[in-house]
């Protein structure tokens, strides 16, 4: 599939989203969240104090070697995880301040997720895999936009098909086409890209950023790869559980300077 | 949606669905079987007792008090002379004196027929009303001493035919006779199993040995006579102690006696159908908790997009009680095939069960349902609420989902589990509260508690000790069995709980084992210590020997002392008011002493020449506060009111009960036709024990029925019973056996399924497919030991405690029974090694480089 023909399909459905007319101050955001894993000699903290924030209608990439917490951030920032302490939160809520059952629901109301792999439920068809945040809550399905989510990642003759008999892209678009469909505040992604070719990847991320563009949706993505984080707004880098360093507008080459320097 | 999942999930997993709807199906039709083979004989038998006594209108007989026939009480004949006495009643017919009495018939190759087991009748023959359905089929009715008719299956199992000569062994010693007819139901619908012969009813009194009286007066009344008004007069010309029945309430007590055996042994069935149903919870239980394992990052994924922990709890109950509504309803169904496979068992063993009808009570399917459903609910719910604990994290970094998965605090629940339990256990055997009921309630909760308990206590225990169990596997083995011992040591949960399934059958056997063993020496050493007779003399049928036998010993001049043992039972006043019942034995008190060693403490067996003494069991006096000398008020079971004066106190109760009187003095209370349980006799001086042994055959060859034993072979044959009661519950409890070998399959085939990357691995640095194979075989093995050792262990306190729990009288030594351990050890090994199969060659067949690329 061709970008051009997505980012056509994509602003086709620009008309159903309304544009943020005052944007918050944040999406999403962390102050001063500590993550710490093991006890006595073993600790580890995984974020020592990391304050972060991420701008409605955005797209936002972490970055940061491997074990510099930015797959911890993205866990915590999601509700998915809880923090040891510090605070984060979503859309105006504090998520410490929510039991196990209002996270679930914020979760399923507010929050989409994309992740590296293991996206679906391999017993449900692709359409019921889109459908599944809905059906959990039992809120009706508008099947107007669902119509125009399916139609622009290109999946409207693979409804029917189980994860399995789709190949890895198109089982991403599933995802992503579900994380779009129950029209959260933010669309979480960890590594979508990372076990797909290079084209495939390319689509995937074409697609986010469409979104980003076109419906003012907001993204967090946490990767490794440059090349993927260039589609982004602005990136964050994280070291030993902290951030770093900050590029707004990003190139490629710009990321991969800045990576040097952090010794990835 | 959740029904959505849970459906398609179901589909997805068929494999293992199936084994556990088979497993439930299993368990479920066992359960279902047990009530519809009770309700289907009952039905049946209540059917033919109807057509039997259809033809009956009125029955006289003597009344049994306190007592009934399946108490083993025989009783008193009636007098012949009342016969005349009810004909004379307006609007009476006919009065047919019958007997009912013991004639067993010697097959073709010289062996009696049905010994041991069904009983064996002789009767006096009277030509049925015509519209009975019962007949003779064939040939023509006894006339004369020498003339009998056989029934219709003793015919076709013996293949006896009119014309025959045929032997049959009376009270008064085997005889032989024509067979001149065969009788049968017309429709075909025999009852085999008793034996049956018939004689003219002029010569029956004198073949069946019983001149001057009847055991019934069957009545027929007046065309037109209404049964009532018959029955009143009849009663009102009726001796003291004699009564009158009608044929329907005639039918209604034998179908009530037999109603109460036939429940008696499906209660036994359930029992076991129940022990296999909570093995199959186990089982059920540990593949959902793999299952969960398995499917941990797609619950995790749920809960990322929303699902709430209700949700994926409900996820896995509704596709659990899809599985157990579908399986127990098959399992319903499948009961009727047990309950006829049951009975075909039965016949093949000669039991002869009519065609039977299959009753499904709506009382079945509903406590089958609930035991179905029941048992899967119970085993989800662990699992269920331990997926709900799944963090939505766990879909990127599944080792945070297995960290929720792995519990703490096992090793306290479990002890206080196994604690309340082994309680519950032990007040049931001991304290008995509330009786019979109390301790089935409080043994039999106790024992499921300390079940549970001890599977999660074991988790503990399954590292060290499945390491210890490996340890010479991996000696012996090389690198299979290092990987087989790291295996089965590093799920200590999933090895805990598939052993358990495998550790309650093995419990259960040697609880059952030490039972049995200790009963057996117990009988054996009290019988050393109790008879000093160098002789008893047993019947084969279980009715008793004439007493024609005794008296033939008594003039063997070999033996220097003869005594038989006779019972009759009766009532006696209480401390408290109340009638108790109590069972008396009758001895010579000239011989008994020489014969037997009931340390008697005060008084003497003496005592009892006097006529009305009595020898009491020193505790049992001391519970009716008796002492020697004093006047005991007793009411025979055929009414006969006595007075006994307490001649003499013993210790030992274990050879015949805790009353005995002499037999002249039974005969002076009971007219009853004499039946002694045993007989007891010992060498002369002067005589060796060849010649007395000689002498004694040849006193007794005249009663077929005898057997004569020393004292050694009466001691073994005793035991060997034993053993053959082992052997049944052994057999009961192999269902749940198997069913626990097949959970040890399917957990080995889940995990193979789980290790899949791994055996791939394995098999790509150079581990050759009969090293996998043998990997995952020695892990079975360690897994069936280590469930046969648990189950051992707790067998054997089980065993213990309920060994320790009976009267010292019926067991007072505890024997560890060495032998069974030892076979059922070497059986868990060959079983294992055959549930290992499947496990095996899957993972052996496995395609090494899709095994390394799956997820």
């Amino acid at each position: 599939m061709e970008a051009t023909g997505v980012c056509a399909r994509l602003s086709a459905m620009s008309s159903v989203l309304d544009a943020p007319t005052t944007p918050p101050a944040a999406a999403a955001g962390a102050s001063d969240a500590r993550k710490i894993y093991g006890t006595g000699d073993a600790q580890v903290a995984a974020l020592a104090g990391v304050t972060f924030a991420c701008e409605p209608g955005k797209f936002t990439a972490i970055m940061g070697p491997s074990g510099s917490g930015k797959s911890t951030l993205l866990h915590c920032l999601a509700g998915l995880d809880a923090l040891t302490s510090g605070s984060v939160h979503i859309d105006g809520v504090t998520l410490s301040e929510l039991n196990d059952k209002q996270l679930t629901e914020l979760r399923r109301t507010k929050v989409g997720f994309v992740f590296q792999a293991f996206n679906l439920i391999p017993t449900l068809t692709a359409k019921e895999n889109m459908q599944l945040p809905m059906m959990l809550g039992g809120d009706p399905v508008d099947e107007e936009w669902f119509e125009r989510v399916v139609t622009t990642v290109g999946l409207k003759d693979r409804l029917k098909h189980r994860p399995s008999e789709l190949s890895g892209g198109q089982q991403q678009r599933v995802a992503v086409a579900r994380a779009l469909a129950s029209k959260p505040k933010i669309i979480f992604a960890d590594e979508p890209t990372g076990n797909l070719d290079s084209n495939s990847g390319g689509e995937i991320l074409s697609f986010m950023r469409s979104a980003v563009d076109e419906f003012g949706q907001t993204i967090v993505m946490v990767t490794h790869d440059p090349y993927a984080a260039a589609y982004a707004d602005r990136v964050v880098f994280l070291a030993d559980g902290l951030v770093v360093a900050e590029i707004q507008q990003p190139t490629a080459d710009q990321i991969i300077d800045q990576m040097k320097q952090i010794g990835h | 949606m959740i029904l959505t999942l849970a459906r398609k999930s179901l589909t997805a997993r068929w494999g293992r669905n199936v084994f556990i709807a088979l497993a439930i199906a299993f368990g479920v039709s066992f359960v279902s079987g047990s009530f519809v083979l009770a309700d289907s004989m009952r039905a049946t038998f209540d059917e033919l007792f109807d057509d039997i006594t259809a033809t009956l209108d009125l029955q006289v007989r003597t009344q049994l008090q306190g007592v009934s026939e399946t108490d083993g009480a025989v009783r008193d004949p009636v007098e012949a002379s009342l016969r005349d006495t009810v004909a004379e009643v307006p609007g009476v017919a006919k009065v047919e004196g019958q007997y009912s009495r013991f004639a067993q018939i010697v097959d073709k190759d010289g062996d009696p027929v049905g010994g041991g087991g069904p009983p064996t009748f002789g009767f006096a023959w009277y030509d049925p009303a015509p519209e009975s359905v019962f007949q003779i089929v064939e040939g023509v009715a006894p006339v004369g001493p020498d003339e009998v008719v056989i029934d219709r299956p003793v015919s076709e199992l013996t293949g006896y035919v009119v014309g025959d000569t045929i032997p049959i062994i009376l009270d008064t010693g085997q005889r032989e006779f024509t067979v001149v007819g065969i009788a049968g139901r017309d429709d075909g619908q025999d009852v085999g199993g008793a034996t049956t012969s018939y004689f003219d009813p002029a010569e029956a009194a004198e073949i069946l040995s019983a001149p001057g009286v009847y055991d019934t007066l069957d009545v027929t009344i007046d065309h037109g006579a209404d049964l009532n008004t018959v029955k009143q007069a009849v009663a009102s010309v009726l001796p003291p102690n004699t009564e009158v029945l009608t044929g329907q309430e005639v039918g209604d007590e034998i179908s009530d006696q037999l109603g109460t055996i036939i429940s008696a042994f499906g209660t036994g069935l359930l029992i076991f159908a129940l022990v296999t149903a909570f093995v199959t919870a186990f089982i059920i239980n540990n593949v959902f908790g793999i299952t969960i394992g398995q499917r941990l990052r797609e619950l995790a994924l749920l809960r990322s997009i929303g699902a709430n922990a209700k949700q994926v709890r409900r996820l896995i109950v509704v596709e659990a009680m899809i599985v157990a509504v579908l399986a127990t309803v098959a399992g319903v169904f499948g009961g009727l095939l047990v309950a006829q496979g049951i009975i075909w068992l039965f016949n093949q063993a000669g039991a002869g069960f009519p065609s039977v009808a299959m009753m499904l009570l709506p009382r079945t399917v509903i406590v089958s349902l609930v035991i179905g459903i029941g048992v899967v609910l119970l085993s989800v719910l662990v699992p269920a609420r331990r997926a709900s604990r799944i963090p939505p994290v766990a879909a990127m970094r599944p080792e945070l989902g297995f960290e929720a998965l792995s519990a703490s605090r096992r090793l306290l629940g479990g002890a206080i589990v196994t604690g309340v339990g082994v309680v519950m256990f032990l007040v049931g055997l001991f304290v008995r509260p509330g009786g019979t009921s109390g301790l089935a309630l409080f043994g039999g909760l106790g024992a499921l508690l300390t079940f549970i308990g001890i599977t999660s206590l074991s988790t503990t225990v399954a590292l060290p000790v499945s390491r210890a169990i490996g340890a010479p596997i991996q000696k012996f083995f090389g690198v299979p069995g290092k990987i087989a011992r790291d295996n089965a040591s590093r799920s200590p949960r999933r090895t805990a709980r598939t052993a358990s399934a495998l550790m309650i059958g093995v419990a259960l056997i040697s609880a059952a084992a030490v039972f049995a063993y200790s009963l057996r020496d117990t009988f054996t050493s009290v019988l050393e210590s109790s008879i000093n007779a160098d002789y008893i003399v047993t019947d084969q049928t279980f009715t008793g020997l004439p007493p024609g036998v005794a008296e033939a010993m008594h003039d063997v001049p070999e033996l220097s002392a003869v005594s038989p043992l006779r019972a009759i039972r009766g009532t006696i006043v209480g401390t408290d008011g109340s009638d108790k019942a109590i069972a008396l034995a009758a001895v010579d008190p000239v011989t008994i002493s020489d014969l037997v060693n009931l340390d008697v403490t005060e008084g003497d067996f003496s005592g009892l020449e006097a006529g009305n003494g009595v020898m009491v069991y020193r505790e049992t006096a001391n519970d009716f506060d008796l002492e020697l000398g004093d006047t005991v008020d007793v009411v025979y079971q055929n009414g006969t009111e006595g007075a006994l004066v307490v001649s003499g106190l013993f210790d030992d109760n274990s050879l015949d009960g805790n009353w005995y009187i002499s037999l002249d003095q039974l005969s002076t209370v009971s007219t009853q036709a004499v039946r002694d349980q045993f007989i007891l006799a010992r060498v002369a001086d002067g005589f060796t024990p060849e010649q007395a042994s000689a002498a004694v055959e040849a006193a007794v060859a005249p009663f077929p029925q005898a057997r004569v034993q020393d004292n050694a072979e009466f001691r073994a044959e005793v035991s060997g019973q034993i053993d053959q009661f082992l052997a049944l519950i052994t057999i009961l409890l192999s269902f749940a056996i198997a069913l626990s070998f097949f959970g040890i399959a399917v957990t080995l085939a889940l995990s193979v399924f789980e290790r899949t990357r791994e055996i791939g691995l394995l098999r790509a640095v150079g581990m050759s497919r009969r090293q996998l194979r043998r990997s995952i075989r020695w892990e079975a093995v360690i897994v069936a030991i280590f469930g046969v050792v648990v189950g051992a262990v707790v067998g054997l306190g089980m065993g213990t405690a309920l060994s320790l729990a009976v009267p010292d009288t019926v067991i007072n030594q505890v024997t560890v029974p060495v032998p069974i351990l030892i076979f059922v050890i070497i059986f868990a090994v060959i079983a294992a090694v055959m549930a290992a199969w499947y496990p095996a060659r899957k993972a052996s067949k496995m395609d090494v480089l899709r095994a390394i690329a799956s997820e």
